[in-house]
């Protein structure tokens, strides 16, 4: 733009509309300065601020910046120097002039731009003839005279971020003064804020890209857990992340016999590392268990194969086991884990199993030949209680920590409530809606629901013996010219307890009804198989265990038909239900397919 | 069981004794399907069913059903406490046409 144009603009302009290119190039120094004054300069301070808050990109924003202060001063050149993350250097990010420095690498403590970032202050060097301390090695590199020097240091607080500096006045003497060191120092002001916002906004944009990462991660996690149980079910589990992935972990795993594995583990540590070892510990877990025979082995498997792969140190505690629904009994291993605790129901007291395993992942080929010690258990009645240490070591509401003690009387106090409401309020003890826990937290039960927690008896050796209490046991082919026989046998057992006649023809009944299932259902109507009946007494009850050799039935397939539709077939799981008192599938002991269980409360005696 | 069907006043009469069961029901069901197809009115006697079974009240329920799309007239008689007990429970006491007696029944549908 031609300067004398230029100069005369911003002479007939009103002053409020600057022009958008003030020209700098006047004749003398003091012409330049009162024909340009603190509106040109605002003027070019609020076009920079606009250019830097509206684009995103650094390079052309900075490049363009660097552009208008040079062509506003009438200077050669200009460029940016920024702080190496070291501090140690200072390296030219942007420049404008007829060379390109873009690059170049200079020490942060020496020459006249690592002073100024030193000191933190502006320096001019009117004349670098007049200096003897200028170091000409960048000139000589490139080919380009420096005659006069303006450094500005990027400062914003307490913090410098580098400098910009600006070579050779153009025209006149071609050398600055103090006056354009100020302006120079405040046009590196609002630079340093925009260079200072745009590295904040890329940190944020990171921070928000690694954060759904996170979330992505600890929803695959969470579907590494298994499916809650229902209700009836021996096992309940429960894990809250401290963070959004967790370390902890736990699982669930029925076997097509009706036994049921279960672990609870935690890796030392915390975030992704943990999260991504849990992941691999629990699918080893998951698949080796499939083909393994005892805890011991199995967890001696694992640890063989987390050996094998260097983890940096970390491993994992972990209580695997096998519990037998059937029988009540259980078989675990306890790897460096916090000791899970046995309920006893009968005595109400707590038995604590301790840890005679290292944690897994340490060292390989530890354990003898049959793996890592096993305890066993038979809980009759009974449950078993793990958890991790994010249980015992978390605060309570009373702000000390939760410990052992605090445990067992949570567990005390919630014996009462269905297994899955029960981990939800131990857990809620500690646990604010709302508020994150300090560490992963992780609780499963092991319920031994197969025998009545009152009175409990030892383990029944398979069933095969007539138990005390017993009336009678019958065991008779699948057939359905045997189910008149059935019905003789239950009648016979109701009228050894006194029943009533109609009270008989009930329990009659319902017996007959789930035996025909056995037959039509379980077996298929092959007469394959055998039907044993268990009648017992017990104080007023009459018990009728009605087991089958069949493959396990879901008992979801079976439910009472609506009776608002009249058609054939249906019909018996209505009837059972209507004349027991209790009438449902509870785990069988092994050997045994399936087994019923009827419950009817014998009358009172009509004198 | 055992059965005996005869003819009262133009209508078939199915009389059952015994159990009616898993083992039994095939043949009641077989017997009353019969019964319809050569008759318009049947009636079953269930005075002396000592026991009847799911797949037993479902073979009366088939026949029920059939008897209603032929248009034929179906009803139950002289039921004996033990069924009576079971169509209770199964809440079919109020679906059949249930006679004190075979008389009454014959009597009503003609």
């Amino acid at each position: 733009m031609p300067k004398q144009a230029a100069n005369s603009s911003a002479a007939e302009k009103p002053p409020e509309t600057p022009p958008a290119q003030p020209d700098v190039h006047a004749g003398h120094d003091g012409e330049r300065h009162t024909g340009r004054g603190v509106r040109d300069h605002l003027g070019l301070l609020a076009e920079m601020t606009r250019e830097f808050t509206a684009s995103s990109d650094y390079k052309t924003i900075v490049q363009s910046a660097l552009a208008r202060i040079t062509t506003y001063m009438g200077a050669e050149a200009a460029s940016l120097f920024l702080l190496s993350d070291s501090g140690e250097a200072l390296v030219c990010s942007a420049c404008y002039g007829p060379v390109d420095i873009t690059g170049l690498n200079i020490s942060a403590n020496t020459g006249v731009v690592g002073r100024a970032v030193g000191m933190r202050e502006g320096a001019l060097v009117r004349d670098v003839a007049e200096r003897e301390d200028f170091g000409a090695a960048v000139d000589a590199k490139t080919g380009f005279t420096t005659r006069s020097l303006l450094v500005a240091p990027l400062v914003i607080g307490s913090d410098c971020l580098g400098a910009i500096e600006v070579i050779n006045r153009i025209g006149g003497d071609g050398l600055f003064d103090a006056e354009d060191l100020m302006l120079l120092e405040t046009l590196a002001g609002a630079a340093a804020l925009a260079i200072s916002n745009f590295r904040l906004t890329h940190k944020i944009v990171q921070q928000e890209r690694n954060q759904h990462e996170l979330e992505l991660a600890a929803e695959i996690q969470r579907n590494l857990l298994p499916q809650p149980t229902s209700r009836d079910f021996p096992l309940h589990g429960i894990n809250i992340p401290a963070r959004s992935v967790s370390g902890d972990f736990y699982d669930i795993l029925p076997l097509p016999d009706g036994r049921i594995w279960f672990n609870v583990g935690d890796v030392s540590g915390k975030g992704m590392n943990a999260a991504l070892l849990m992941a691999k510990t629990s699918s080893l877990f998951r698949c080796l268990a499939k083909s393994a025979e005892d805890p011991g082995q199995l967890l001696n498997a694992i640890n063989n194969e987390l050996c094998e792969t260097n983890f940096h140190g970390m491993f994992v505690t972990m209580v695997g086991g096998l519990f037998h629904p059937g029988t009540g009994v259980l078989r675990l291993t306890n790897a460096g884990h916090e000791p899970p605790l046995h309920f006893d129901l009968r005595t109400e007291r707590f038995i604590s199993i301790p840890a005679d395993a290292p944690p897994l992942g340490i060292a390989q080929d530890i354990a003898g030949p049959d793996g890592f010690p096993v305890t066993e258990i038979y809980l009759a009645g009974g449950m078993l209680y793990v958890f991790t240490d994010g249980l015992t070591e978390a605060t309570t509401f009373g702000g000390g920590m939760l410990g052992i003690d605090g445990v067992r009387a949570l567990i005390r106090d919630h014996a009462e409530e269905a297994p899955d409401l029960r981990l939800k309020s131990i857990a809620g003890a500690v646990k604010l809606p709302g508020q994150s826990l300090r560490d992963d937290l992780t609780l499963l039960v092991v319920e031994d629901m197969g025998i009545a927690p009152v009175g409990a008896k030892p383990p029944i050796d398979n069933k095969l013996s007539v138990e005390d209490g017993q009336i009678m046991r019958i065991r008779v082919p699948a057939r359905p010219d045997r189910l008149k026989l059935i019905r003789s046998a239950t009648e016979q057992a109701s009228k050894y307890c006194d029943a009533s006649e109609s009270w008989t023809f009930d329990l009659k009944m319902a017996v007959d009804e789930a035996c025909q299932n056995i037959v039509r259902h379980a077996y298929g109507n092959k007469a394959e198989g055998d039907i044993m009946i268990d009648y017992t007494r017990e104080g007023d009850v009459l018990t009728v265990d009605i087991m089958d050799f069949a493959e396990p039935v879901d008992p979801d397939t079976i439910k009472p038909r609506n009776l608002s539709e009249v058609r054939p077939g249906g019909l018996g799981v209505h009837l059972i239900k209507s004349v027991c008192d209790d009438a449902r599938f509870v785990p069988p002991p092994p050997g045994v397919g399936n087994l019923f269980k009827l419950t009817k409360r014998l009358p009172n005696k009509v004198s | 069981m055992s059965y005996e069907i005869r003819n009262v006043n133009g209508a078939a009469v199915v009389a059952l004794n015994g159990d009616v069961d898993l083992q039994t029901s095939p043949v009641v069901r077989q017997k009353l399907l019969e019964s319809l197809e050569g008759n318009t009115k049947v009636v079953v006697d269930l005075s002396a069913v000592n026991y009847i079974d799911s797949s037993g009240v479902a073979s009366l329920v088939e026949a029920f059903q059939v008897s209603r799309k032929k248009g034929a007239s179906f009803a139950l008689a002289s039921v004996s406490s033990a069924a009576m007990r079971v169509l209770s429970l199964a809440r079919l006491d109020k679906v059949f046409t249930i006679h004190p007696s075979v008389e009454a029944a014959t009597a009503a549908q003609s």
